[in-house]
């Protein structure tokens, strides 16, 4: 029996946005391109699986991260350099002030079962911030993260796949854990694999999807995805009634 | 009171239409109802323009919908609504509720979905409808009706005989003279025109792996603030052959973009693509121009619109 111990949707009833004035506390470079940015500001509550959308100077479309931490109104992203809105974000300094909407998109559902966290590159963000939530329930929990090379690594999970893919893994650790429950951040051949897997097991799956977004709160339909609800072909929009679906609602390419 | 002051009236042969403020939603943009209530002062809402709405609900396109590109955006979102019926039963109770003051847009790809859609908002007591002929998306045949001078009459006229409310026609700028289809809008008894909608843009990305080239690329409207200087142009050439009212949306993000396009013949303004980079501009944008009237003792929005219309240069 598993027992949904806090349903999102209860938690994001009535809960409101708003366009906060965040403080940059620190930035420090965690890995080859990666930077990690830690924002100060008066949000109160954030989940895991939720997201934060930065404005960039000069540019249309707000840049979307999944929160990798909250503590004492200070939220913590991870940020891969990609083009000109995280080049912008990376030359920020302490104390510089950004922009950013929050908190957006619904969160990770937390089952009572052995959770297994699979995290791929810079997809590791918002499974350490579940891993926290799941040592905080006292849920049982492993979290595997892979990545290219050795200067790419992030830390802060139970086991490293270096090179290879992560997916590997994923059918042991499944068995030796008694796993009942698989959640997950990454690239789309990752999320894709990871939901067969869990199909296979005949567990359930948590993946966190990835779009381009424009408003970032469901209004334009920009980032939408194929997903199957009660047997009929629908479009879902990843910024709101995602980032996180069920795997085996996801129609995948 | 200060926000009774940017009360704007669009005034047509026939009829007019009372905002709260110059300042509407575009549609696309906006939602259907109450979606931006978080970061505005609802006040300052001069309108939603609604979704575009089909008689059938309609999935959209798939694959890849939206492209930034310097100072703007590309979609092909494709039309993507809940349709007419859901529409009445689930949107506008919101709208009314919130109160809300709001133009519901339509699109159709024949002459029978517009009527019918026409029917159906006198029906249900719409106040104002704005009439998408324009949207690029649709292979339909939409962007036909707002090609043709003579095809875009006709369309007009056929709503015009099944609606009664406050008729504002969409019009593309994916064309080689507006000036005669601007006409076409007011002959057939349209009361507003609105422009522009989206420009025809592609967008491409390469990416280079050391081995071969793979590339992004999304072919649809191009929007946002790079468009305004479009905008501007077609707003006058518009203005120049009609005397009913227009409003203009094209890039505005600031107080003065909307100045401009006053100066270039518009009676209210939309903002779209800004809304997704700033979700409060219309707040923004609203108290500025108030606090202008204040600061600068114009009586009101229609002073302070008269007196930008003098400026000659």
């Amino acid at each position: 029996m598993s027992i949904a111990l806090q349903p999102s949707f209860l938690l994001q009833k009535g809960k409101k946005l708003k366009n906060y004035k965040g403080k940059i506390q620190n930035i420090t470079e965690k890995a080859k391109n990666v930077y990690e940015i830690k924002i100060a500001s008066s949000l109160e509550n954030v989940r895991a699986g939720q997201f934060i959308s930065i404005l960039c100077p000069n540019h249309t479309f707000r840049r979307p991260f999944s929160v990798a931490d909250f503590e004492n109104n200070v939220i913590t992203i991870l940020m891969k350099l990609q083009g000109d809105g995280t080049k912008y974000l990376s030359s920020l300094k302490a104390d510089d002030e950004i922009e950013f909407i929050a908190p957006l998109g619904n969160s990770f559902e937390i089952l009572n079962k052995n959770c297994l966290l699979v995290g791929a590159g810079i997809g590791i963000a918002p499974m350490l911030f579940l891993k926290k939530e799941l040592n905080k329930n006292n849920i049982k929990n492993y979290l595997i993260t892979g990545f290219k090379e050795q200067n790419e690594v992030i830390s802060g999970s139970d086991e490293i796949k270096l090179g290879g893919s992560v997916l590997e893994r994923l059918d042991d650790i499944i068995k030796e854990k008694n796993i009942g429950v698989i959640y997950s951040c990454g690239p789309y051949p990752v999320l894709k694999g990871v939901s067969e897997t869990a199909k296979k097991h005949n567990i359930m799956s948590f993946v966190a999807m990835e779009r381009v977004m424009a408003c970032s709160i469901g209004v334009c339909r920009g980032c939408t995805i194929e997903i199957l609800k009660d047997g009929n072909i629908e479009r879902a929009s990843v910024c709101k009634d995602g980032a996180i679906f069920r795997g085996d609602e996801v129609i995948w390419e | 009171m200060g926000i009774e002051k940017l009360k704007t009236v669009l005034k047509s042969h026939n009829r007019s239409l009372v905002l709260k403020t110059p300042i509407l939603g575009a549609s696309g943009t906006y939602g259907y109802n109450n979606e931006f209530e978080d970061f505005i002062n609802l006040e300052y809402l001069g309108g939603v323009v609604t979704k575009g709405i089909t008689l059938e609900k309609r999935l959209g396109n798939k694959g890849d919908r939206i492209f930034e590109v310097t100072s703007g955006m590309i979609n092909r979102i494709g039309l993507e609504n809940v349709g007419i019926e859901r529409f009445i039963k689930e949107k506008l109770p919101v709208l009314k509720e919130k109160k809300i003051d709001f133009i519901l847009n339509i699109a159709g790809s024949s002459f029978e979905d517009y009527e019918k859609l026409a029917k159906i908002v006198n029906d249900n007591n719409i106040k104002a409808i704005e009439v998408n002929v324009s949207c690029p998306n649709v292979n339909s045949g939409c962007l036909e009706f707002g090609k043709n001078p003579k095809t875009l009459e006709e369309l007009v006229f056929k709503i015009r005989k099944n609606y009664d409310g406050f008729l504002i026609v969409k019009l593309s700028p994916n064309v080689s003279d507006i000036k005669p289809l601007a006409l076409a809008v007011q002959n057939a008894g349209a009361d507003c025109i609105s422009a522009i909608n989206t420009l025809h843009g592609l967008g491409i990305k390469l990416n280079y792996n050391g081995e071969v080239f793979t590339k992004k690329s999304v072919q649809g409207g191009l929007s946002g603030r790079c468009i305004k200087p479009v905008a501007l142009y077609y707003v006058s050439q518009i203005k120049s052959v009609v005397d009913i009212p227009v409003i203009a949306l094209g890039g505005i993000s600031k107080i003065d973009d909307v100045f401009e396009f006053i100066s270039a013949g518009a009676d209210a303004v939309q903002t779209g693509t800004e809304n997704f980079t700033n979700p409060s501009v219309i707040s923004d944008i609203a108290a500025d121009i108030e606090e202008f009237i204040n600061k600068n003792n114009f009586k009101d929005f229609e002073d302070l619109k008269s007196k930008i219309r003098l400026a000659r240069g």
